[in-house]
């Protein structure tokens, strides 16, 4: 990582430390998400399409919420054009990228710590229930910090950015669910091979969006 | 090797055929001009008649609706320094982090104190932008703007929002920067039009 990616990178946590704006929505809309949950399952026992279906969506609403705000936040305070004439865009792409990978990675973290612990839902196979999760938030952040630069100049950039978001996510919530109930279920009813390909697929996924975002963001970088 | 070419060896900044429009209106249109060091050029003109949005398209922050600007240098990230008063800070950094991160990113020494200190703003290094005045916001960008020793530098009412002594720093720039290279000022101040060697007035 060079110094300018770094220089980005501390800025948008420098930013976050002091206003918590992202870090509150989402670290809310977690706990709500959870409880809500864990409330309507009461007295059931959350079988494991349900539970990779509730937690796939979690993620992707947590996704769709805060990571687009890092480029949106650029133009409503209108400091992308400073940003602009110092810096290059893959700079600022990877910068962002990293963010919101970091905070996607924690938001993950704390979801399946709340959700785990608030259904007493069993995890069977962990290492899955670990390669999906990254491959999740590796892909989630690469479609939706796009979905965001790309947003970013529109005049109704918060519901475009979710409108823009569906076709790029829905396929990554499909594997995700695929490989998330593979990795809660218990009784071997799911295809492990058919799990791990999910997964796998989601890795690639994320790698592919990180890898061509900064050549589709410098394009659409520019006014 | 034609006059063009050499046109474009010597001089800092080369505008040919740049005109701007927004739907059918042109706010300027064919305007040539070419700036080498120590040229001043003023560009004056009615409120809304297109003198920032010409800026704008000399610091790449526009894309111009024809015509093209060259600078001497192929990176403006250095060569190009721009102040304006309707560019935003980041709110909750502070005077230090945003010279700090503008010279990483322009990968050029920061020169934090130096540049604190001519501009007059030492005593807020540690002052988030949220809590600057006008006045001191418009000190920080002009040290963002000169961090780079720019062949180019674009000031948009570079004194608007500044005391007395603001007026004096802007003189100083002014006189400084015509050692290095060229400057763009648009204004309609009077004090500040008599620091142009040329003036451009734009009609919109």
């Amino acid at each position: 990582m060079n110094r300018r990616i770094k220089a980005v990178l501390r800025k948008e946590f420098r930013s976050e430390m002091r206003t918590k704006n992202g870090l509150a929505t989402t670290t809310l809309f977690g706990v709500f998400t959870v409880i809500t949950i864990s409330m309507a399952t009461f007295d059931l026992k959350i079988s494991p399409q349900l539970a990779s279906g509730l937690l796939s969506v979690s993620l992707l609403f947590a996704a769709i919420v805060a990571l687009p705000r890092t480029m949106i936040v650029e133009e409503e305070q209108g400091t992308g054009d400073l940003l602009r004439l110092v810096a290059k865009p893959e700079d600022v792409f990877w910068g962002k990228a990293l963010y919101n990978l970091f905070f996607m990675l924690v938001t993950g973290i704390i979801l399946t710590v709340l959700f785990l612990g608030f259904t007493g839902t069993p995890l069977a196979k962990p290492w899955l229930y670990g390669v999906c999760l990254l491959g999740s938030c590796c892909a989630f952040t690469g479609a939706v910090t796009l979905c965001g630069a790309l947003v970013a100049q529109a005049s109704n950039r918060t519901a475009l950015v979710g409108v823009l978001s569906v076709p790029l996510l829905l396929p990554l919530t499909f594997l995700a669910v695929s490989g998330l109930r593979v990795a809660f279920d218990m009784k071997g009813g799911f295809n492990v091979t058919n799990g791990v390909i999910a997964g796998f697929g989601l890795v690639c996924y994320g790698f592919a969006s990180l890898a061509g975002g900064p050549y589709l963001f410098s394009a659409v970088w520019k006014r | 090797m034609g006059p063009a070419r050499l046109a474009i060896l010597f001089g800092m900044l080369h505008a040919s055929n740049l005109g701007k429009r927004y739907g059918r209106r042109w706010l300027f249109r064919g305007l040539e001009f070419e700036l080498g060091v120590g040229d001043r050029l003023a560009i004056v003109g009615r409120n809304g008649a297109g003198k920032s949005t010409l800026l704008k398209v000399i610091a790449g922050l526009i894309p111009p609706s024809e015509g093209k600007v060259k600078l001497k240098s192929e990176d403006p990230r250095r060569s190009l320094g721009y102040s304006a008063l309707d560019m935003s800070l980041y709110p909750s950094l502070t005077v230090e982090e945003h010279l700090e991160l503008t010279g990483e990113l322009r990968e050029c020494p920061a020169r934090i104190e130096e540049l604190l200190e001519f501009v007059g703003l030492s005593y807020a290094l540690r002052q988030p932008a949220s809590e600057l005045s006008t006045g001191m916001k418009a000190r920080l960008k002009l040290a963002i703007a000169l961090q780079g020793e720019p062949d180019v530098l674009l000031l948009d009412e570079p004194g608007a929002g500044l005391d007395e002594v603001g007026r004096e720093l802007i003189e100083k720039i002014v006189n400084e920067q015509s050692q290095r290279g060229a400057i763009v000022l648009a204004t309609n101040d009077p004090l500040e039009r008599r620091f142009a060697t040329h003036e451009l007035e734009i009609a919109g």
